[in-house]
């Protein structure tokens, strides 16, 4: 059953002006990324390995930003717009409309690869990596989007507004999206060190680096900054079991008529 | 010959914070009746239906609808339709895609259903217009289409001619009128005490969500001792006392 709330997402928020826009807002600073990265005459200087380093920190920046702001809104808005009573009137389980929302939101991530394409494939011309780095971006981007997905989904269940999920998404993905972005010296630092040994960003970074700087391109070589990632999703999976028992024990409408 | 208990609520209760919404709430309601839930602003009527349909879970007490357990909420989904008190539509899809999704979510095959559906409500000449074009009028029929879509046996609805203009309200009460014919039994929750003595064939009335008076008309007449009352002066009489 979980395909027709998928099929309904589709056609509601990306085939709509709200998914155009964010695909077209993606495209666009990948545009300006790209053009200043290659023809720019300091960044044209760089390295190639470093211009797919850059690059990728964008796409999967942008990529985790949009994906999270719509999945703010995806389950949220069944209950402001209170279609929700009558959706779950149906014999549709709560199990269904999650995993329809849920590959709602992939799709949309995958849509950004989809645009992040012919970027990654102009950056990488004539790069023995460009496999490796497509790949990459494609499963540490994935889990990454999965792990966001499932904590905005849980907070979704246990807020059921928007605006209160979008801002405590949007503080954890900057919590976390800043110390990723320290300089490796500051890692040193016992505190930066350990958030960073288990900061999402951090992993995927560190695995991007270990790809396009160390060219370390096997999976047994990135195993160490996948397996974070992984715990990642499955810590956010758990919490998102956890609001999911707690929003079927308050029922679908919480306040009094 | 006594038609069975379609809709059973033993002790019922549901308290948000301190506030009981329904409590102790006995309901018996038989196959094929027109059954009317009245009472004042809070009383509880759409707790009760929420409780009834398994939106809101009790605190305690014991619920059968068709047969079955609150637990069971694929079968008690498949045998009844709900037209509730929130009104919210896909405004972006038609009307007829909106009953294909609803029609695809309880795994019935559409198309035919679909269209005697809008023709039964009178909406196919206005089957591929945005819900979010619909009158208020529209949509309350677009529900009322919904709730039918997977053939119920027991309709729930709450306030559905809330906001409608006299033709509006005529034409959901035909609709209704005649779906009862067809034996659903209709559980009816409403303001308009016109409607309801016209349309029901047993009412309830709720009061601070406790069951306060029960029975035909005539029955509910005898109770207060003034043969010739209307269903005003009955509802007056209970719930102001």
């Amino acid at each position: 059953m979980f395909k027709y709330i998928w099929q309904k997402e589709i056609r509601g928020q990306l085939y709509t002006w709200k998914g155009m826009v964010w695909l077209l807002v993606a495209s666009l600073l990948l545009s300006f990324t790209s053009y200043l990265l290659l023809t720019n005459k300091e960044l044209s200087l760089l390295d190639q390995t470093e211009l797919l380093w850059l690059l990728s920190k964008i796409i999967i920046g942008v990529a985790l930003l949009i994906v999270t702001i719509d999945a703010s809104s995806i389950i949220t808005t069944e209950f402001e717009q209170e279609t929700a009573e009558s959706l779950f009137l149906s014999p549709l389980s709560l199990k269904d409309f999650l995993i329809g929302k849920f590959l709602a939101s992939f799709t949309l991530w995958l849509a950004l690869f989809v645009v992040a394409t012919p970027y990654m494939l102009a950056t990488s011309a004539g790069s023995n990596l460009a496999l490796a780095f497509m790949g990459y971006i494609l499963l540490l981007g994935s889990l990454g989007v999965a792990g966001f997905t499932f904590f905005v989904f849980a907070l979704s269940l246990f807020y059921r507004s928007s605006k209160n999920t979008l801002t405590t998404s949007l503080i954890l993905l900057l919590a976390l999206a800043t110390p990723a972005l320290f300089s490796s010296t500051l890692k040193t630092a016992p505190v930066i060190g350990a958030i960073s040994k288990i900061n999402p960003f951090d992993a995927i970074f560190s695995s991007l680096d270990n790809i396009l700087v160390d060219y370390q391109t096997s999976l047994w070589q990135n195993w160490q900054f996948i397996l974070p990632l992984f715990m990642f999703c499955l810590l956010t999976f758990a919490l998102l079991i956890f609001t999911a028992r707690l929003f079927k024990k308050q029922g679908i409408i919480k306040s009094s008529e | 010959m006594t038609m069975p208990e379609v809709i059973t609520a033993r002790n019922l209760t549901k308290h948000y914070g301190a506030t009981a919404a329904v409590d102790g709430l006995e309901l018996h309601v038989r196959q094929g009746e027109f059954f009317g839930f009245l009472g004042p602003n809070g009383a509880g009527k759409t707790t009760t239906i929420r409780l009834l349909t398994g939106i809101v879970h009790p605190d305690g007490g014991d619920i059968l609808v068709n047969g079955f357990s609150i637990e069971d909420k694929e079968q008690i989904a498949q045998a009844i339709g709900v037209v509730p008190e929130s009104r919210g539509f896909y405004e972006w899809m038609t009307g007829a895609e909106y009953l294909y999704f609803f029609a695809k979510l309880y795994g019935i095959s559409a198309l035919k259903k679909v269209a005697t559906l809008l023709e039964q409500v009178g909406l196919t000449a206005q089957q591929n217009k945005k819900v979010g074009a619909y009158s208020r009028g529209m949509r309350q029929r677009l529900g009322i289409a919904r709730a039918l879509i997977n053939s119920p046996r027991i309709l729930f609805l709450d306030e559905p001619t809330l906001g409608l203009d006299p033709q509006g309200q005529k034409d959901i009460q035909n609709l209704l009128r005649s779906l009862n014919l067809e034996g659903i039994t209709i559980f009816y929750s409403s303001h308009l005490l016109s409607e309801v003595s016209e349309l029901c064939s047993r009412i309830a009335i709720l009061n601070k969500g406790k069951l306060i008076a029960e029975g035909t008309l005539d029955e509910l007449r005898q109770r207060i001792n003034r043969k010739d009352s209307t269903l005003t002066d009955i509802f007056l009489a209970f719930t102001q006392t």
